[in-house]
């Protein structure tokens, strides 16, 4: 574990999105003026028949997306995770309402802007997402696994979430070898004592965690959820009996996200103590999206010291 | 802004006349609606009633080939009680559920529901329609279809932003399958649209910004085909503003921002008429 090199979640995005039109024609990507910085021009630059750059407009290109869906298209509509939230009502009433077929990819969620600054960092759009009915939500834990789920994704029918980051990439499912299906969780560590959970690259946080806690005598498991809905109940159930304790982790609000979306499996199932490891408000410019997440303490440390707040 | 010329849609005194008697029943029953629920918007649906019936049956080519049919998006959802009496006289919709409309039990919803037969899309936020048509009219060129698109906006809804980024991408995307309807009826909910915001320089604004401006009378069947069947010839986006009145034909409420009645009144009133 933590082998492999480090690399970009949006050149994995771009780059995958270009094979995966190679092998279907009915796929076309709309982006509101941010093919560059999200990596889908390189879309452009193979199939410009299929590539809409429609400005600076979310709302628009969210019922754009709607209607190339409803002739049959495979649209994969591509933005800023923070303006896309301005489409949200589209979202909703458009997409999940009329179930259409439509992929939302986002980068730059979480801290990943950092030096844009708190603008520009979505730190909601989990609880946004997850809450509208028929949409999925998906994300992936590093560049490895964007290049496994994209294929998976863009079979799957319906509308989808998917939340990126920008470069920072640490290897966390890099080394591993499995399908990825939408609504399961992967195991990246098993443990005894404490469950870490979570989704995104801060998975990357909680393996380091685990590695500390084992020095303490404390066995750890970390359990991968890259589908935040529909969430894999039964690995969370059998983790929750298992350990005893969570701790959920994400690049998010802690209130509605990743560790509400697991605490609301756990109630239902087995419940056990938790602690929630997230933001809890804006962030601000920073050099790198690794600076913003130790400033807000989303980090090994803090991980490790809410596992032995459950476990003492 | 350009008058719609006569020789745009072929059509006979006969066919006219048969699709004026078809508009009055859907007026009439759109006013009976309110018998039976007493929120939907009367007014707003009454503004629509010719605009809907010249589409329904006479313009919009029907196929079950998504590419190769005519799309009617009402983007100015509150007005779906006049599109259930017009679906209803296409024979998509049953009488007993117009009378069921918004009810728990009924299909009708207050807003248009892509589960209902004959719509096309799920609206009643304003604003979202013509993004929604123009990729529908995109992947329709794409697939080099025939099918073309029609949408149907209020003159309220031309506050929401959406509204300007739509138009103002149709025009980069040069469709040549997309008419915009606006209807000018002069009222929004909470007062006449003069009083919350200037609408007079919609038309120029379309025009500038690059849409084929066209003008009728949204409650002349005739006026409204012609001029429909001149803005599919135009090779670019194309835009009617259609005068229209909220309430039209329902003297209680006609030219107010009232949108109905009370039932009694709109009985006595069917009963006159």
């Amino acid at each position: 574990m933590l082998q492999g090199s480090f690399s970009s979640i949006r050149e994995a995005f771009g780059k995958t999105l270009v094979k995966l039109g190679e092998k279907d024609n009915d796929i076309v990507v709309i982006t509101a003026d941010v093919g560059d910085s999200s990596r889908a021009s390189y879309f452009k630059e193979k199939f410009p028949d299929r590539y809409f750059n429609i400005g600076i407009s979310e709302q628009d290109m969210v019922n754009f997306g709607a209607g190339l869906s409803a002739v049959g298209k495979k649209p994969v509509v591509v933005g800023f995770a923070m303006f896309l939230m301005r489409a949200w009502e589209q979202m909703r009433n458009s997409i999940g309402r009329m179930n259409l077929n439509v992929k939302v990819f986002v980068t730059h969620s979480g801290y990943s802007d950092s030096g844009d600054g708190s603008s520009h960092q979505a730190l909601e759009d989990v609880a946004l997402m997850r809450v509208i009915p028929n949409f999925k939500v998906i994300i992936p834990a590093d560049a490895a696994e964007v290049e496994r789920s994209m294929p998976v994704v863009l079979e799957d029918r319906g509308p989808l979430y998917y939340r990126m980051g920008r470069d920072y990439s640490p290897p966390i499912t890099s080394t591993m070898d499995y399908k990825f299906e939408i609504g399961k969780a992967y195991v990246l560590r098993e443990g005894d004592d404490i469950s870490l959970m979570g989704a995104g690259v801060v998975l990357w946080d909680a393996l380091k965690a685990a590695e500390e806690l084992e020095k303490m005598g404390i066995s750890a498991a970390v359990i991968n959820l890259p589908t935040i809905k529909p969430i894999d109940q039964s690995t969370i159930e059998y983790y929750a009996r298992k350990t005893g304790r969570i701790v959920t982790v994400e690049e998010h609000n802690v209130m509605g996200g990743v560790g509400s979306a697991i605490a609301e499996t756990v109630v239902k199932t087995y419940p056990v103590p938790m602690r929630f490891v997230g933001a809890t408000t804006y962030g601000r410019s920073a050099r790198s999206q690794r600076e913003l997440l130790d400033y807000y303490g989303i980090t090994p440390k803090t991980i490790v010291n809410s596992a032995l707040e459950l476990i003492k | 802004m350009e008058k719609g010329g006569r020789d745009g849609i072929p059509i006979s005194i006969e066919e006219l006349n048969k699709l004026k008697e078809v508009a009055d029943r859907a007026r009439k029953n759109v006013i009976r609606m309110q018998f039976y629920d007493q929120s939907i918007h009367v007014g707003s649906s009454l503004s629509s009633i010719e605009i809907l019936t010249a589409l329904e049956l006479k313009i919009l080519r029907d196929s079950n080939d998504p590419v190769n049919k005519d799309w009617l998006i009402l983007s100015k959802g509150h007005a779906a009680p006049a599109l259930y009496a017009v679906l209803h006289e296409k024979g998509l919709i049953k009488e007993e559920e117009l009378w069921k409309i918004q009810d728990i039990s009924g299909l009708l919803q207050g807003h248009p529901e892509t589960f209902i037969p004959g719509v096309d899309m799920s609206t009643g936020s304003l604003g979202q329609g013509l993004s929604f048509g123009i990729g529908v009219a995109t992947g329709i060129k794409m697939t080099k279809g025939t099918g073309r698109v029609f949408v149907i906006m209020g003159d309220g809804e031309q506050d929401e932003g959406e509204v300007w980024e739509a138009m103002t991408h149709a025009v980069a995307r040069n469709l040549d399958n997309l008419v915009a309807i606006i209807e000018m009826n002069g009222f929004q909910l909470d007062e006449s649209t003069k009083n919350v915001k200037p609408k007079e320089f919609l038309p120029e604004v379309w025009r500038a910004v690059g849409w084929r401006v066209f003008n009728c009378d949204g409650h002349d069947i005739a006026s409204v085909i012609s001029t429909v069947g001149e803005a599919l010839k135009t090779g670019k986006p194309a835009v009617i503003f259609a005068e229209t009145k909220r309430g039209k034909g329902f003297t209680p409420i006609e030219n107010t921002k009232r949108q109905r009645t009370v039932p009694d009144v709109a009985r006595q009133f069917l009963l006159n008429s």
